[in-house]
């Protein structure tokens, strides 16, 4: 059968949820509920952050490009999020220093909350906040929100070069980076324990369970 | 490196990449975190105050006239929590706290994780997406925006904490 498909709006919802599940449980078993291993590599003493992203991206898209290629999935059909270059140069960086002094991302904040943590709730009712401040201030700053429209521009149309070109560029640049990170994390954190490597880590009190 | 008490990070890549992946597939779309919190802001505020939001342009998008709540990222992120919770209780990783870094005052945690989440959604707002919506789903699709988003949000977080070890340090 060909995705993506029209799906009635209960069948849809029910399958968002479903989906959301996997999707919360990746993040939590993870460790992404977690904000000393979310911001762990801007400090470079956690890689989690990056290792389940990058191995999450080069899953997707090989299974994405690959699922077109086999004519079993209508990319066309597939809504690709579109790019307004200067407002995602800066909203990104501004994201990134919301992300380091939270600790979280929206979906990030959302496993914390669930995993108990009181401190992500509040980060997620700052999002709304943000989201109000964005609103109240949209009229002076609709003019560069919809500024630098590049419409639903890829990589592989951009340097006019076939998508698989791109993703083994991806892929092996995930690899690469993986390499890099288990050879320092060696290095830097030797034969340690995690107490060891982490003896600041707060939520390790009586969350190491023995089975 | 090991840390027992969660998956292999490469474990929980390869899990999030197959549920985006049938994101993709099912409903044309990818994950999104920050746009139900932004729904439900929009919603909620105009239930409160009606005259002052409906005049909002940018929440005008989310304010329907049918059952605006009946939508596809809201019933996800409730996923989200449900999916967490069972993965947290299940393996003995829950815990109420107020997480923060250990050099931290609780009055200093309160203040940085509710300003960093007000930060996370305007940026969102103007990005259109956060790390679900824009860096995984516009990177996976090799999307121009994903990887401009993700190279811009990680050199703003290596400066900020470059700036500021205390926070998780």
């Amino acid at each position: 059968m060909i995705g993506p498909f029209e799906l009635s709006q209960t069948v849809s919802l029910g399958l968002a949820v479903v989906l959301g599940i996997f999707f919360g449980l990746s993040l939590e078993r993870g460790g992404l509920g977690n904000p000393h291993k979310l911001t762990g590599v801007f400090y470079l003493r956690d890689f989690t952050v990056p290792k389940v992203m990058f191995t999450a991206i080069v899953v997707a898209s090989v299974g994405l490009y690959l699922l077109s290629d086999l004519r079993l999935l209508d990319l066309d059909r597939v809504y690709i999020i579109p790019t307004f270059f200067w407002p995602q140069i800066v909203g990104g960086a501004l994201f990134g220093v919301g992300y380091v002094v939270s600790g979280y991302c929206p979906g990030t904040a959302m496993a914390g909350f669930a995993t108990g943590r009181l401190d992500a709730l509040i980060t997620i009712i700052g999002v709304g906040a943000g989201s109000l401040l964005f609103a109240v201030l949209f009229p002076i700053l609709e003019g560069f929100y919809l500024s630098s429209d590049m419409g639903q521009t890829t990589l592989p149309k951009l340097a006019g070069v076939n998508n698989w070109v791109i993703i083994g560029a991806v892929v092996a640049f995930a690899l690469g980076m993986f390499l890099l990170m288990e050879w320092y994390e060696k290095r830097k954190v030797g034969h340690g324990t995690h107490r060891e490597a982490f003896p600041n880590s707060v939520g390790d009190n009586a969350v190491i369970h023995t089975r | 490196m090991k840390d027992k008490r969660f998956w292999s990070p490469y474990i929980a890549g390869i899990i999030l990449g197959l549920t985006l992946l049938a994101t993709f597939y099912v409903a044309g779309r990818g994950l999104g975190g920050s746009g139900a919190m932004a729904l439900v802001t929009a919603v909620g505020s105009h239930a409160l105050v009606p005259e002052f939001i409906s005049k909002l342009k940018y929440f005008s998008q989310y304010i329907t006239p049918e059952s605006p709540l009946l939508n596809w990222n809201l019933f996800l992120l409730v996923g989200v929590f449900l999916g967490a919770l069972a993965g947290a209780v299940f393996s003995g990783n829950f815990k109420v706290l107020l997480d923060k870094g250990k050099s931290m005052s609780v009055r200093t945690r309160l203040i940085t994780s509710f300003v960093g989440g007000i930060t996370i959604g305007f940026a969102s707002r103007l990005a259109r997406g956060c790390t679900s919506g824009v860096a995984l789903t516009g990177g996976a699709q090799l999307a121009l925006s994903g990887w401009i988003f993700v190279i811009s949000m990680f050199a703003a977080g290596f400066i900020v904490a470059a700036f500021y070890r205390r926070l998780w340090s």
